[in-house]
């Protein structure tokens, strides 16, 4: 068994009285694509901040290659978000810099590369993504699935060991959905350990390798994807499934 | 004689009261080295409120704006029997007092009176000089009025709070008084026919009549007790080895009658040359003067006031631990207190306040007050500019590994600002505006120069149409150059 990438343990987390995770214990092996689903409000974007400590968790453990996240101090926990990088539902591409210096900003302010570096390697992050040829353009005038690649782009960026995907494709024009799962296929393809939140369940089938359901605070299930889309374990996925699947 | 006693007095006397509290060094009753400290010092520092021609007021000498007039004579003549040099500070007349026991001047020669409510307060030497009172009328009216008697059924002016205005009050009968703040706004009221006459000492009487020909004086006949007709020199409490000093000097200026003999005529001659060329072509310089301090206390106090706005910004959203929310109560509350001041008040706190304790120039002290009060208003530009940037923006720096500082650094308040651009700019507008309250410490920025020009030319209107001209161009041209910078930061 090779060491797990993401530990997270008895992990529970609440606004107020309104108690979102309630006790998850899971673990990401490296170069596993993760597909998280579930009913809305389940608290799968909660989780998955939870994982970088965007969301502070109420108790319990996560830990990143072996170092609990939650026990650290501010400055080291600022360096391992690094090592995971994180696509938002909306973006949120820095709407004042160009394409370029959206993906250089981090890199040159954070790691500290030098500005010829880090342009060769935003050139190289946008062929790969295939959108070298908007390098000047502004955010506001990309469509919705360029500027979702741009992001994805400038997340990979810094290197991270584990990319989190928040519903990448939900705000998308459906025409545009396919280009973000390509480059995130891409990825996969090359080993990136992926954590994706989606209800895009053709990419959940095809590229997941595990299916973790979640609802009501708990993750129900955790199988291979045929084995969830064939036979759901409990009654929530099951109706869960039938809702989406009709 | 100028008295005011207004609500300002009130409040800078509660600030001198304070300021005994803190114990002040410079206002020790104790042991009396006032006449040596003076000889040590080799300079003597005299306050006076120059816009009171003959007593005092500003002159072109040699090319050179300079305080003139029969109180500044007095001064030299006392600054030369002490062996000293003399230094004279000018200042509106409201802030004389507390100058003098705040340790800014070491005496006061400024046609001022020795009340009994003023002898509380400060020491002053005999009197020097004693005037009376005479009625400014128009020259048309010459035949219709004798004394304070002739005006039942019209309306007399005179400065507020002076003891010409409660004489005026009190020893007429079926006359309106009304009360400006500046001889020359009464003047032109009576010249346009919003009064019949002015109430004002002879002197001044004298300097108007015999600069606008369509003026004439009358006889007051106010009945007056002889220290609320007198001048005096004050000195602060406690002084009684200068003033006895002094006192010498004074009795030898009135034994030779130098003041009707030399000092009046001599201040007589510059309102002469004065009034020659009142073309306001003339005080270019002037108001070249004004508007070069206009704009040194606009960008200094926009400079530092956008500091200081940005560190109180970010103090106000400060979340966490004992610290950050003390700073936040703090920044907090010193907005809430900034906002809740008139500005005016802050700058006179600056002034005398912090000068007790550091020797601050007016300009400084101005800058300083404006500065922190623009501060305040432009941390809440800041603070509003910073919660309209979406969250999500700090979720993504954050997620990059960005820390906090970079975040905002880097992501944040480059957004904030470009939001906030217009807002910023219109704090700029105000300030060239606003700026003109440290008048009132005697910096001599637009307004406090164009006060100058008309004390000094007898004209009304010209100096106020000139210096609205010249704030208009002023704030015309900023507010394009600041247009053309956000239209290209909304290109970017
Ligand atoms: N910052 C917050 N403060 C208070 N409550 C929150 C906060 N963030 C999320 N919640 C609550 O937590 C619950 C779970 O939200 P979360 O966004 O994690 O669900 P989700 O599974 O991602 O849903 P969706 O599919 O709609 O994105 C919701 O009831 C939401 O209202
Ligand atoms: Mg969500």
């Amino acid at each position: 068994m090779p060491k797990p990438v993401i530990e997270v343990e008895k992990l529970a987390k609440s606004f107020g009285d309104n108690a979102v995770l309630k006790d998850i214990t899971e673990q990401v092996n490296p170069g596993q694509v993760i597909v998280v689903i579930g009913p809305s409000g389940g608290g799968k974007s909660t989780f998955l901040r939870c994982l970088n400590l965007l969301e502070t968790p109420t108790s319990g453990k996560v830990a990143f290659e072996g170092h609990d996240l939650t026990t650290m101090d501010t400055k080291s926990v600022n360096s391992l978000r690094e090592k995971m990088g994180m696509v938002f539902q909306g973006f949120n591409l820095f709407p004042n810099m160009t394409v370029l210096e959206n993906i250089k900003l981090a890199p040159m302010k954070v790691k500290h590369a030098d500005d010829a570096s880090a342009t060769k390697q935003a050139h190289e992050l946008l062929q790969r993504v295939g959108l070298d040829d908007h390098a000047d353009a502004f955010p506001d005038s990309l469509s919705g699935g360029q500027a979702q690649r741009v992001a994805i782009a400038r997340a990979l960026a810094m290197n991270p060991e584990v990319m989190l995907f928040d519903e990448p494709t939900s705000a998308l024009d459906p025409e545009m959905v396919g280009e973000v799962l390509n480059v995130m296929q891409e990825l996969a393809k090359d080993g990136m350990t992926m954590v994706v939140v989606t209800h895009e369940m053709g990419f959940a089938k095809s590229v997941g390798d595990r299916i973790w359901f979640m609802a009501d605070g708990y993750i129900q299930e955790n199988s291979t994807p045929e084995k969830f889309f064939a036979n759901p374990e409990t009654d929530r996925a099951k109706d869960f499934l039938s809702k989406i699947l009709m | 004689m100028k008295k005011k006693i207004g609500l300002l007095l009130a409040m800078l006397a509660a600030l001198v009261m304070m300021v005994g509290v803190f114990g002040n060094p410079t206002s020790a009753q104790a042991a009396d080295s006032s006449l040596a400290k003076i000889q040590k010092k080799g300079v003597l520092v005299m306050g006076t409120s120059p816009d009171y021609p003959p007593y005092e007021f500003q002159a072109t000498v040699k090319g050179k704006s300079a305080v003139v007039g029969m109180d500044v004579k007095i001064g030299e003549k006392v600054a030369k029997d002490l062996g000293v040099k003399l230094k004279i500070k000018s200042m509106s007349f409201d802030s004389l007092l507390v100058a003098l026991q705040t340790g800014k001047v070491d005496m006061i020669i400024s046609g001022m009176n020795p009340t009994p409510a003023r002898r509380k307060n400060v020491d002053f030497t005999h009197t020097y000089y004693k005037g009376g009172y005479e009625i400014v009328i128009n020259k048309t009216d010459k035949g219709k009025y004798k004394n304070k008697d002739s005006f039942g059924g019209g309306t007399l002016g005179a400065q507020t709070g002076t003891t010409q205005y409660n004489a005026a009050k009190k020893q007429t009968k079926n006359t309106k008084v009304k009360g400006m703040t500046s001889q020359s706004d009464l003047i032109l009221a009576l010249q346009s026919h919003k009064l019949d006459g002015v109430a004002m000492e002879k002197p001044s009487a004298e300097a108007y009549v015999s600069n606008n020909k369509q003026l004439a004086a009358i006889p007051s006949n106010f009945s007056m007790s002889s220290s609320a007709t007198s001048s005096a020199i004050a000195f602060r409490k406690g002084s009684t080895s200068l003033v006895n000093k002094v006192n010498q000097t004074v009795d030898q200026i009135k034994k030779e009658n130098l003041v009707k003999k030399d000092y009046l005529p001599a201040a007589g001659k510059y309102l002469k040359t004065n009034t020659v060329n009142t073309s306001m072509g003339h005080y270019w310089k002037a108001f070249l003067t004004g508007i070069e301090y206009t704009l040194i206390i606009t960008v200094c106090s926009v400079f530092f006031g956008f500091i200081i706005g940005v560190l109180l910004a970010l103090a106000r959203l400060g979340k966490g631990n004992f610290l950050k929310s003390l700073l936040r109560w703090i920044a907090t509350a010193y907005v809430e207190f900034i906002r809740g001041t008139p500005m005016m008040v802050q700058v006179m706190f600056v002034y005398f306040g912090l000068g007790l304790f550091v020797n601050l120039p007016a300009l400084t002290s101005g800058i300083i007050a404006i500065s922190l009060n623009s501060g305040a208003y432009v941390a809440e530009y800041i603070r509003g500019g910073i919660n309209s940037v979406d969250i999500g923006q700090t979720e993504a720096a954050r997620s990059l590994g960005m820390s906090n500082g970079e975040t905002m650094r880097f992501v944040v308040l480059p957004q904030a600002l470009k939001n906030i651009w217009p807002s910023l700019g219109n704090e700029f507008i105000t300030l060239i505006k606003d700026s003109s309250i440290v008048s009132i410490i005697g910096v001599t920025e637009l307004i406090y120069q164009s006060n100058i020009v008309r004390s000094d030319t007898y004209r009304g209107v010209a100096p106020i149409v000139v210096i609205m001209v010249l704030y208009f161009i002023l704030t015309f041209t900023a507010s394009r150059i600041l247009n053309y910078f956000e239209r290209k930061m909304q290109h970017a």
